[in-house]
């Protein structure tokens, strides 16, 4: 007596479910450049380290003996695995079977990888390509009834954001329910020219009199700059490169804390030329990103979102070892106002940021909000009074050094209200409610038109007034509490770090945040 | 092609069709919240046509320069 047969048949079982959607569909998977679910799994994850769950789960054909003569697993594959050393849960999209659909699928299995993720208290890496799970317009007919809709789990995936790490990898055409799972993450990347992204795709859209290719609609060029998603690589492997990276800087959940690694560059490392990194000439611009790695550990610096509200850089990096949340401004873009997406960035960022209790820094250079027509039609204000509400709610520890401009009401959020904060500024540094530049016309107007010469009197007082604007003088009255030599800032910096790291607490924010 | 990332204004237009630029050439520079923004070369390339001239007025995404690279 022995279960041998029964076990040989589920193994029989699992075989059939590695044939995916069958040679053909796997064959044209392969053709168009992507990895099947199973080989993504395999490459995301550390060696032999996936644990299956559920790989009996599917749809069997029985002939009226009721003996099986196929059987094909569901489109999506979940389990825990492990990357680098750590543990995970990963789910991903079999295209190969249905595009992904309902139809081809199993919710409960979408259900139970949220809980599992949750529950255990694990990142969660979605690899979602097709639909997600979601219906298509055949569904109609393979259950033969409409659905009222509803997402079944979404209250998981809402818990789930501010509780553990969620990173979405979009690798291929993701559309409907699969755009939401890639949107509803702390970190998504697509891959160039392979992916595309959209609520719905070019066939839908040309219903609406718009014909337009997957790229034009959705593609990495469209998404990144829209915000949706956060990063673009050129091939997959990449993608499961960065997921990795942004994972490395994160606990496993809120309840745990980010560790400190073995830092080879040296917390009290100086930097000769950023004594001369800001230009004394205040219409020219600069470069921040080499400031940002002169600064960090050297390699750590982890951009996210460098195509989206583009005059704020966020990104991870580490300092002595330990991981920080990154925001710098960047006069590239609108001379570094804040942009009504500059403001959704930040929020997000900020966000993020508490959830995960990483200390933050801020490199300000910020002029104010971004002023014109275009910024009012935009709601910037509006943005720019939920990102400064975003800094406010924070209790994670706060650093900022003002590098150049800090001004207005956007300035003003380089700190929280009265809270401490560690504050720092450059010699460069300049403040005040609005930049002498756009300002001297309108608060001296009836000195100037009275003047003989009013291009003179201009002149005049903008020189009376630029020595007043020293940060020395400010410094004089307390209004800033540091003026420090840019080539030690690095010290400074991982001083802060080390400050933050015993300060930092584990456990849910008050307020949750939203993807 | 080279669309602007900004709204602003053309502040001083540096090259012109059919000249040769190298990485990191700057082709024009935008004033723009009162900062001069340049816009550089991606890669050695050759200028196919400008479409602005200085003092013109933009705004974000419009058309500045086509640039054909990897000549």
């Amino acid at each position: 007596m022995s279960w041998e047969k029964e076990l040989d048949e589920k193994v029989s079982r699992e075989k059939l479910s590695e044939n995916l959607g069958g040679k053909d569909r796997v064959k044209k998977q392969h053709d168009a450049g992507l990895y099947t679910v199973r080989e993504r799994i395999e490459l995301l994850t550390d060696k032999s380290s996936f644990s299956e769950v559920g790989k009996l789960a599917g749809h069997a054909i029985y002939n009226e003996k009721n003996d099986l003569i196929d059987f094909k697993g569901s489109n999506f594959i979940f389990g825990k695995a492990r990357i680098d050393g750590r543990n995970v849960i990963v789910g991903g999209d079999d295209f190969t079977l249905r595009g992904g659909s309902a139809d081809a699928s199993i919710k409960e299995k979408h259900l139970k990888c949220e809980q599992m993720a949750l529950s255990l208290q694990l990142p969660l890496i979605r690899i979602v390509e097709g639909s997600g799970g979601g219906g298509s317009v055949k569904t109609i007919e393979t259950s033969g009834r409409a659905n009222v809709p509803e997402v079944e789990g979404w209250n998981l995936v809402v818990e789930s954001m501010g509780t553990i790490p969620r990173v979405a990898l979009g690798l291929g055409s993701v559309a409907g329910l699969g755009a939401a799972h890639l949107a509803c993450s702390h970190y998504s990347v697509m891959v160039k020219e392979k992916s595309a992204v959209f609520v719905a795709g070019p066939p839908v859209v040309e219903q609406i009199g718009q014909k337009l290719t997957k790229n034009e609609l959705g593609g990495y060029e469209i998404q990144l700059k829209s915000g949706a998603v956060d990063d673009a690589v050129d091939t997959e492997e990449e993608a499961f490169d960065a997921a990795k990276k942004f994972l490395s800087y994160l606990p496993n959940s809120v309840y745990q804390l980010s560790d400190q690694i073995t830092s080879k560059d040296d917390p009290k490392r100086t930097s000769e030329w950023l004594i001369e990194a800001i230009p004394k000439n205040i219409k020219s611009v600069y470069k921040i990103r080499p400031i940002i790695e002169d600064l960090v550990d050297k390699g750590s610096f982890f951009e996210i979102g460098k195509e989206y509200g583009k005059s704020i850089v966020t990104g991870f990096c580490r300092l002595n070892g330990w991981p920080i949340a990154l925001m710098a401004s960047d006069p590239y873009s609108y001379g570094g106002c804040w942009t009504s997406d500059t403001c959704k960035k930040v929020q997000k960022f900020v966000d993020l940021a508490e959830t995960f209790h990483l200390p933050v820094i801020y490199l300000v250079d910020c002029p104010g909000f971004q002023v014109g027509l275009d910024a009012e039609k935009k709601g910037t204000i509006k943005e720019g009074v939920r990102a400064m509400s975003a800094i406010w709610q924070t209790k994670t520890p706060w650093m900022s050094i003002i590098i150049r401009n800090c001004f207005g009401v956007a300035g003003a959020a380089h700190k929280r209200g009265s809270s401490y904060i560690s504050r720092f500024a450059w010699p460069s540094a300049r403040w005040g409610s609005l930049p002498l530049e756009g300002g001297i016309e309108a608060a001296y107007r009836s000195d100037i038109e009275n003047a003989d010469d009013p291009k003179i009197e201009l002149q005049k007082i903008t020189t009376r007034l630029n020595k007043l604007r020293s940060p020395l003088r400010s410094a004089e009255s307390f209004l800033i509490e540091e003026i420090i030599d840019p080539r030690h800032t690095r010290r400074i910096m991982c001083e802060f770090a080390d400050l933050s790291a015993p300060l930092r607490k584990t456990g849910i924010t008050n307020r949750t945040m939203r993807p | 092609m080279i669309y602007s990332e900004v709204s602003g204004t053309i502040s001083k237009v540096l090259v012109s069709r059919d000249q040769i630029v190298e990485k990191g050439t700057d082709l024009l520079i935008i004033e723009c919240m009162k900062m001069l923004i340049p816009v550089t070369s991606k890669n050695r390339g050759k200028i196919i046509d400008v479409y602005v001239k200085e003092n013109d007025i933009i705004n974000e995404g419009a058309k500045l320069i086509d640039v054909k690279y990897n000549i």
